[in-house]
C-alpha cells in the first residue's frame, strides 16, 4: 500500500486565495456546522409557518385567527433565532482563525439559545401564547382568553434563554478580540484611525467586537425588560410604563434581528475575498464607518416609535437622522467595497459564492425600502402596514438566510472540492431571485395600499396579494428545496474526503494495482479549549480609578439613607430606583474590592464563574423586585434593611464576577449590569 | 370600503421601483464584469475616485431629504383653539370616538389612547386611501392635527397588534357636508 493522497487543494476557492486562506480545521468546521446547521433547520421551520400564514391570508388554508397569532409569535421569535444562530457560527468559523475563541463558551450559548428556543416553542404551541415577537407591553397580560398565565412566563423564560446565550457568545467575542488586540480603542482600529499606530485588526475583528458590544447592550436590555415582565407574570400589582417598555422591547428585539445581518458582514468581509483572490483589508474609512455603525445599530431601533407621538420630538428627529446614518456605512463600506473586491476579479462562481453575492443585492434593495420608511412624513402613511414586513424580509430573507445557505454550501464546497452544476446554480439563484423579489415585492404594492401587517383576515378586496405572494413564497421554497438537494451530494463526497483516503492498491493474487479507500487518520485537532489567552488587566487599576470608585461607593451609600428610602416610598417607581442604588452600591464595593490585587490573586482566574455572577445576579435582583416580595418585609424594619441588604449583595456578587473578565469586557458588563436596574425601575412602576 | 393607492404612496412606491431597479441593474453589470480581469491597482484607482462620490452623494441626498422631512411632521403642535377635539379611545376590540362626526373642513385634533394594550389609530378617507396612522397607548394621549376636507365616512383599522380579533377591529368616523 502506497501513501495516503494529499488532502484536497481548496479547487473551489479562487486560485490566488491559498495566500491568504488559512486551511479549516476540524473545530471550525464543526462549531460552523452545528450552528449553521441548527439555525437552517429553525429557519426553514420558520418558513414553512411563513407559508402557512401566507397561504391562510389567501383563503388558501382554514387557520383560526387564534392558531394565526401563536404561528406568527413563533415564526417571529424562531426566525430570529434561527439566524442569530446560524450566523453566530459563521463568525466563529471566519474569526477563530484569527482570534482563538473558546468553544466551551460557544456550546454554552449553544444551548442556552438552543433551550430558549424550546420554551418558546412550547409557550406558543402548548400554551397558546400569541402575543407576537414583539409583545409589546402590556399586551401579554390581555390574553383575551387565549393563553394561561404559565405560558406567559415560559415565553419570557425562552426569551431570556435565547438573550442570555447570545450575551455569553458576545462576552467571549469581546473578551478574546480586546485582549488579542490590546484594549478595546486598538481592537476598534480607532487608535490607527488616529495615526497612532500603523496597523489595526483585520476587519472581521473589527465588525465582531462592534456587534459583541451593542450585542451585550441589547442582551443587558433585553434582560432588563423581560425579567420584570417575567415579575409581572406571578405579581399582576407590578404596574407597567407602555412608552418606556416599548423602547425597551424595541431595543432589544430590533437590535438582535439587525446584528445578525451584520454579524454576516463579519463574515462576507472574510469569505468573498476567497472567490475573488483579493484580500480585503482595513482602511481608515471602515473603521470609521464601524464606529459609526457602533451607534447606528442600537439607535435605529426608534423609529419603530415614530407614530408615539408623545416619544419626545428631538428623540425622534435623532432617530430620523441616525436611521438615515445606518445607510452610510452599510452602503459606503461593507456593499460598496465587496462588490468592488469582485469587480475585474475573476470571481470563481460556485453555489457559495453566488449566494453571498446575491446577499448584498437583498441589503441594498432592502436597505432602500427600510430608507424610505424612515423618513417620518413617509412613515405616517407606511407604519405598520405590510411595507413594514416587504423591507425586513428583503434583507433578512435574501441576506441574511441567503448568507446562511451560502455559509453552509462554502463549508461543504470546500471539503468536497467541487460545487453545483452550472445549471443547477441557475436554477436555485433564479428560484430565490424571482420568489424572494416576488414574495416580498408583493408586500411593498401591498404597503403602498395601505394594508395594514399582522392581519390573519385581509382587508376585504386584498385577497390577491397574499395569493400572489404565497405563489412566489412556494417558487422561492423551491428553490431551497433544489438548493438542499444540489448540497446532498456535495455533503456526501466532503464526508467521504474528510474521513476516507484513496490509496495505491496491489492485489497479491493478481498484482493488480488500483485505488482503495481506508479510513483517514483524524488530521485535525479534537474539539477542544482554545488556549487561554492572558487576561489583561481588572477593570479598575490606577489610584485615580481607584479614588473614583470610592467616591461612588460614598454616592451610592446614600440609597441607605433613612431619609432617601423614606423619600422614596412615594411611588413604586421611586422604590425601585432605591433599590437599584442598594445594588450599585453593592456593585462598586466589589468592583473596588475584587480589582485590588492581593483579593484579586486569590479569587484566581475564574472566568466562567465571573460571566455567570454578572449575568444571573442582576437578573435575580430584578426578579425580587416586584411588590409581593418586598411589601410584607415592609411593615418590619429589621427584615426591609434586611432585603436593602440583599439587593446590594446581588450587586456585590456582579461586582466580583465582572473583575474576572478583564479590564473592557469587565468594565462593559459593569455598566450594563448597574444600568440593568435603573431600565427596570424606568419601565415598572 | 375597498382600498385605493393614495398619491402619497403611489410617489414613494415608484421612487423606491426605480431606485431598486438601479440598484438590481448595478449588481447585473458587476456580475457580468467579475469574470473579466482589471488589475486590482486600476480597481482601487477608479472605486476608491467613485467611492469618494458615491459617499458625497449619500451625505448631499440625506441631508436635503431628512431636513426637508422635518417641515412635514405629523406631530401636533400649539394649542386647541380653533380645532375640535375628538377623544379617541381604543380597547380590545373596539373604538369610541366622541364626537364621532365633524363637517368637512374641521380642523381636528385626535386625541388618541387606550383603555388596555396598544392599539393603532389608522384612518382611511371615503375613497380608500390611507391618510396616516398614530399609536394608541395605555396612559398615554397621542394627538394627531389633521384638516378632513372631504365628506363622507372615513374608517378606522387597528395598526398595532392587539390579539385575537386585532385583524376585525375596525370603527368609522363621518364628516358631514359643510
Amino acid at each position: 500500500m502506497s501513501a495516503v493522497s494529499p488532502p484536497a487543494p481548496p479547487t473551489v476557492l479562487h486560485a490566488q486565495a491559498t495566500e491568504f486562506t488559512t486551511p479549516m480545521r476540524a473545530v471550525e468546521r464543526r462549531i460552523g456546522l452545528l450552528f449553521a446547521g441548527t439555525g437552517i433547520g429553525l429557519v426553514v421551520g420558520m418558513g414553512v409557518l411563513g407559508l402557512i400564514m401566507r397561504l391562510t391570508q389567501a383563503t388558501v388554508i382554514g387557520l383560526s385567527p387564534a392558531w394565526f397569532y401563536r404561528v406568527l409569535t413563533l415564526h417571529g421569535v424562531g426566525m430570529i433565532t434561527g439566524a442569530l444562530l446560524a450566523m453566530m457560527g459563521a463568525l466563529w468559523y471566519v474569526l477563530n482563525t484569527t482570534v482563538p475563541l473558546r468553544p466551551g463558551r460557544m456550546l454554552a450559548a449553544y444551548c442556552l439559545v438552543g433551550a430558549g428556543a424550546v420554551a418558546v416553542l412550547v409557550a406558543t404551541m402548548v400554551g397558546g401564547f400569541g402575543a407576537s415577537w414583539t409583545f409589546l407591553p402590556p399586551l401579554p397580560f390581555y390574553p383575551a382568553g387565549q393563553w394561561p398565565v404559565w405560558s406567559e412566563s415560559v415565553f419570557f423564560i425562552g426569551n431570556l434563554l435565547v438573550g442570555t446565550g447570545f450575551s455569553v457568545f458576545c462576552v467571549d467575542v469581546l473578551e478574546q478580540t480586546t485582549t488579542r488586540y490590546g484594549g478595546l480603542t486598538r481592537t476598534l482600529g480607532w487608535q490607527y484611525l488616529r495615526g497612532r499606530e500603523q496597523d489595526a485588526p483585520p476587519p472581521q475583528v473589527i465588525a465582531a467586537t462592534v456587534v459583541a458590544i451593542d450585542g451585550l447592550l441589547a442582551g443587558a436590555v433585553g434582560m432588563a425588560v423581560v425579567t420584570g415582565l417575567l415579575g409581572r407574570t406571578y405579581d399582576h400589582s407590578v404596574g407597567i410604563d407602555a412608552l418606556v417598555t416599548k423602547n425597551l422591547v424595541y431595543f432589544f428585539g430590533h437590535s438582535i434581528a439587525n446584528l445578525a445581518i451584520y454579524l454576516g458582514a463579519a463574515v462576507v468581509y472574510v469569505i468573498i475575498p476567497r472567490y475573488a483572490g483579493r484580500p480585503y483589508h482595513t482602511s481608515k474609512v471602515f473603521v470609521a464607518g464601524w464606529a459609526g455603525s457602533l451607534i447606528f445599530i442600537v439607535t435605529a431601533y426608534s423609529h419603530h416609535l415614530y407614530m408615539d407621538f408623545v416619544q419626545p420630538s428631538w428623540a425622534q428627529v435623532i432617530s430620523e437622522a441616525t436611521s438615515y446614518g445606518a445607510l452610510i456605512p452599510v452602503a459606503v463600506i461593507t456593499i460598496y467595497s465587496m462588490t468592488m473586491l469582485v469587480w475585474g476579479s475573476r470571481y470563481r462562481w460556485t453555489l457559495a459564492s453566488t449566494l453571498f453575492y446575491v446577499g448584498l443585492s437583498g441589503w441594498a434593495i432592502g436597505g432602500v425600502g427600510a430608507v424610505i420608511d424612515s423618513l417620518i412624513p413617509f412613515n405616517f402613511r407606511l407604519h405598520n402596514t405590510v411595507w413594514v414586513v416587504a423591507h425586513f424580509h428583503t434583507y433578512e430573507l435574501l441576506t441574511v438566510v441567503v448568507w446562511i445557505l451560502a455559509f453552509l454550501a462554502h463549508v461543504i464546497e470546500r471539503d468536497a472540492g467541487r460545487t453545483a452544476s452550472r445549471a443547477a446554480r441557475a436554477w436555485i439563484v433564479g428560484l430565490i431571485l424571482v420568489g424572494g423579489y416576488g414574495f416580498t415585492g408583493t408586500w411593498f404594492v401591498a404597503g403602498a395600499l395601505g394594508i395594514p401587517r399582522r392581519y390573519a383576515i385581509q382587508p376585504a378586496g386584498t385577497i390577491g396579494y397574499s395569493v400572489v405572494g404565497a405563489s412566489f413564497a412556494l417558487l422561492l421554497a423551491l428553490g431551497f428545496l433544489l438548493y438542499f438537494i444540489q448540497l446532498a451530494p456535495l455533503a456526501r463526497t466532503a464526508w467521504n474526503r474528510r474521513h476516507f483516503a484513496l490509496v495505491d492498491h496491489t492485489d497479491g493474487w493478481t498484482g493488480r494495482h488500483y485505488e482503495a479507500r481506508v479510513p483517514r487518520a483524524e488530521v485535525d485537532a479534537a474539539i477542544a479549549d482554545a488556549p487561554e489567552l492572558p487576561r489583561r488587566g481588572l477593570p479598575l487599576e490606577t489610584r485615580a480609578q481607584f479614588g473614583f470608585a470610592v467616591a461612588a461607593c460614598v454616592v451610592g451609600l446614600a440609597a441607605f439613607f433613612p431619609q432617601v428610602v423614606d423619600a422614596s416610598e412615594v411611588s413604586d417607581r421611586y422604590h425601585h430606583l432605591d433599590h437599584a442604588g442598594h445594588f450599585f452600591f453593592g456593585a462598586i464595593l466589589g468592583l473596588l474590592l475584587a480589582s485590588l490585587p492581593t483579593i484579586s490573586r486569590r479569587l484566581g482566574d475564574r472566568r466562567s464563574l465571573g460571566l455567570a455572577a454578572a449575568l444571573l445576579a442582576p437578573m435575580a435582583m430584578m426578579l425580587m423586585m416586584v411588590p409581593r416580595i418586598y411589601e410584607p418585609l415592609e411593615t418590619n424594619p429589621f427584615h426591609h434593611a434586611l432585603f436593602h441588604v440583599a439587593m446590594a449583595a446581588f450587586g456585590f456578587v456582579t461586582g466580583v464576577g465582572v473583575t474576572r473578565l478583564g479590564l473592557v469586557t469587565g468594565r462593559v458588563m459593569f455598566i450594563l449590569a448597574v444600568g440593568m436596574p435603573l431600565m427596570f425601575a424606568a419601565a415598572f412602576k | 370600503m375597498n382600498l385605493h393607492y393614495g398619491d402619497p404612496q403611489i410617489a414613494i412606491g415608484v421612487t423606491f421601483a426605480v431606485l431598486a431597479l438601479l440598484l438590481a441593474c448595478a449588481f447585473v453589470v458587476i456580475a457580468a464584469q467579475a469574470g473579466t480581469e482589471v488589475s486590482q491597482e486600476r480597481v482601487h484607482q477608479v472605486g476608491y475616485w467613485l467611492r469618494k462620490r458615491w459617499l458625497a452623494l449619500l451625505l448631499v441626498v440625506g441631508m436635503v431629504v431628512v431636513g426637508i422631512s422635518f417641515f412635514d411632521l405629523p406631530y401636533a403642535t400649539g394649542g386647541t383653539t380653533g380645532r375640535t377635539v375628538v377623544k379617541v379611545t381604543g380597547g380590545q376590540f373596539f373604538w369610541a370616538l366622541q364626537p364621532d362626526r365633524v363637517p368637512a373642513g374641521t380642523h381636528v385634533r385626535f386625541d388618541v389612547s387606550s383603555v388596555d394594550v396598544n392599539h393603532g389609530f389608522g384612518l382611511y378617507d371615503p375613497h380608500g386611501h390611507l391618510i396616516g396612522s398614530v399609536q394608541a397607548m395605555p396612559g398615554y394621549h397621542n394627538e394627531l392635527d389633521l384638516t378632513l376636507k372631504s365628506a363622507g365616512i372615513y374608517e378606522i383599522r387597528c395598526f398595532e397588534f392587539c390579539g385575537l380579533h386585532h385583524s376585525t377591529m375596525d370603527g368609522q368616523f363621518t364628516v358631514t357636508k359643510s
